[in-house]
């Protein structure tokens, strides 16, 4: 045999028996790929059959929520308005834009939230009459971010500008007869105040702006005024020992003032007997005995009511003249929870 | 004779190049099963997942009352709140 076909047979040899050996090889692999996916199949199919019903219930799912955003966004906009956006922008980030779309509008949509503050935009949705729920419609934000009080300011329109204030108060104008009641006016004389007319009624005293040192009042003889202890006030005011009428010996001991001395306090004015001009005349008087009688229990009789309510016929009203001198039972002392004539107050009598 | 020769001298450089194609179609049938072994392992805990779909109807129900009551806040607000 030729070497070279030895040669030849040799390496035909190896070639098959390489074949051989990896194609075998690679058919066990591939049987045991396919046992493997008939496992994963197994998986697959129970997946599949799972979740076949999740598809209608997911749409009716779907559906419900669908039916329920609609809803309330078209109760939102019937409510809201042109702010129905901004509110649902100010709320859910880009979706203004979606809910107009949504309910079939256009337009830009305006982020309530950046141009309220939260307050606002509630005050404003619910008071719609206001200037600041009635001017954000159109135009410009309403409310500056930055000088939210000017602009807020700014809605309702005040004499001297949006930053302008009410003043200060000036002291002595506003009210008075003259436009105040102390009118400071320059003085010609220090210490005098000019411009004060002197009060007709009887009240105190104007004050005349001089410091004016008053005699003093001599005391007197019966000693109702006692000299004060040292180191106390008078009623006049002034220490005793400034006085030119004081006692002129502090050392001595001031005599302590008599029990009588103090004034008594004031007795309620006795119903003083109306003058004889003033009388009425007997037939026009009425029944004095018989009005003048202790009033029943829970009355009043014409000492205790008013005087326009004593009429006879309740045509005229009473004359003060009605007030007659008091019986002597008039003085007694009123039943307890009753009143008298001297239980009423002296101003009705 | 010379022909012979050259058969064998082409048969020579052809062998390494069949081993090595041999080789690579062996290692990627190899490399397969594992891969499907780990799919198996997921469908099988997809499907242990999907148990729970059922509950789903139990949601949808729920999902009817909510809608509902919705509606009827909704009415409730429309009679309340003025309107725009």
């Amino acid at each position: 045999m030729d070497p070279s076909v030895a040669v030849l047979i040799l390496l035909i040899t190896l070639i098959i028996a390489a074949l051989a050996v990896y194609l075998i090889a690679t058919i066990l692999e591939l049987r045991k790929i396919t046992a493997g996916l008939d496992v994963v199949l197994g998986g697959v199919g129970e997946i599949v059959t799972k979740s076949a019903p999740v598809n209608g219930v997911l749409d009716a799912i779907n559906g419900n929520l669908v039916a329920g955003r609609d809803l309330l966004e078209n109760l939102l906009l019937k409510k809201a308005g042109n702010d129905s956006a901004g509110l649902v922008e100010s709320v859910f980030p880009g979706e203004g834009a979606n809910f107009l779309r949504r309910v079939g509008k256009s337009g830009k949509v305006i982020n309530v939230g950046v141009v309220y503050t939260r307050g606002v935009g509630i005050l404003a949705s619910l008071g719609r009459g206001a200037p600041i729920g009635a001017a954000h419609a159109k135009g410009p934000a309403v409310r500056d971010p930055q000088y939210s009080t000017t602009a807020a300011a700014m809605l309702y329109p005040r004499p001297g500008g949006a930053r302008a204030r009410p003043k200060s108060p000036v002291v002595g104008s506003g009210y008075g007869p003259k436009g105040g009641p102390e009118a400071y006016q320059p003085a010609s004389t220090p210490g005098v105040r000019p411009g004060r007319e002197p009060d007709d009624g009887g009240g105190a005293p104007e004050p005349s702006g001089r410091i004016e040192v008053r005699e003093p009042e001599a005391a007197p003889s019966g000693g109702g005024e006692a000299a004060p202890a040292p180191g106390r006030l008078n009623i006049k005011g002034t220490p005793f020992w400034e006085r030119a009428g004081a006692p002129a010996a502090p050392s001595q001991p001031a005599a302590p003032p008599e029990p009588e001395a103090p004034p008594e306090p004031e007795a309620p004015p006795e119903p003083e007997a109306p003058p004889a001009a003033e009388a009425p005349p007997a037939a026009e008087a009425p029944a004095a005995p018989a009005e003048e009688a202790p009033a029943a229990p829970g009355k009043l009789n014409v000492r205790g009511s008013r005087p326009w309510e004593t009429g006879g016929g309740g045509s005229a009203p009473a004359e003060p003249t009605e007030r007659a001198p008091a019986p002597a039972e008039d003085d007694a002392p009123a039943k307890p929870g009753k009143l008298n004539v001297r239980g009423s107050r002296p101003w009705e009598r | 004779m010379e022909f012979v020769w050259i058969m064998n001298l082409v048969l020579i450089l052809v062998i390494p190049v069949l081993v090595f194609l041999l080789k690579g179609v062996l290692g990627a049938a190899k490399s397969i099963p594992p891969t499907i072994d780990a799919i198996a392992g997921v469908a099988q805990a997809a499907s242990r997942d999907l148990d729970a779909v059922v509950i789903l109807l139990t949601t949808q129900n729920y999902i009817s009352q909510i809608v509902g009551s919705v509606a009827n806040y909704g009415g409730s607000l429309n009679v309340a709140l003025p309107d725009y």
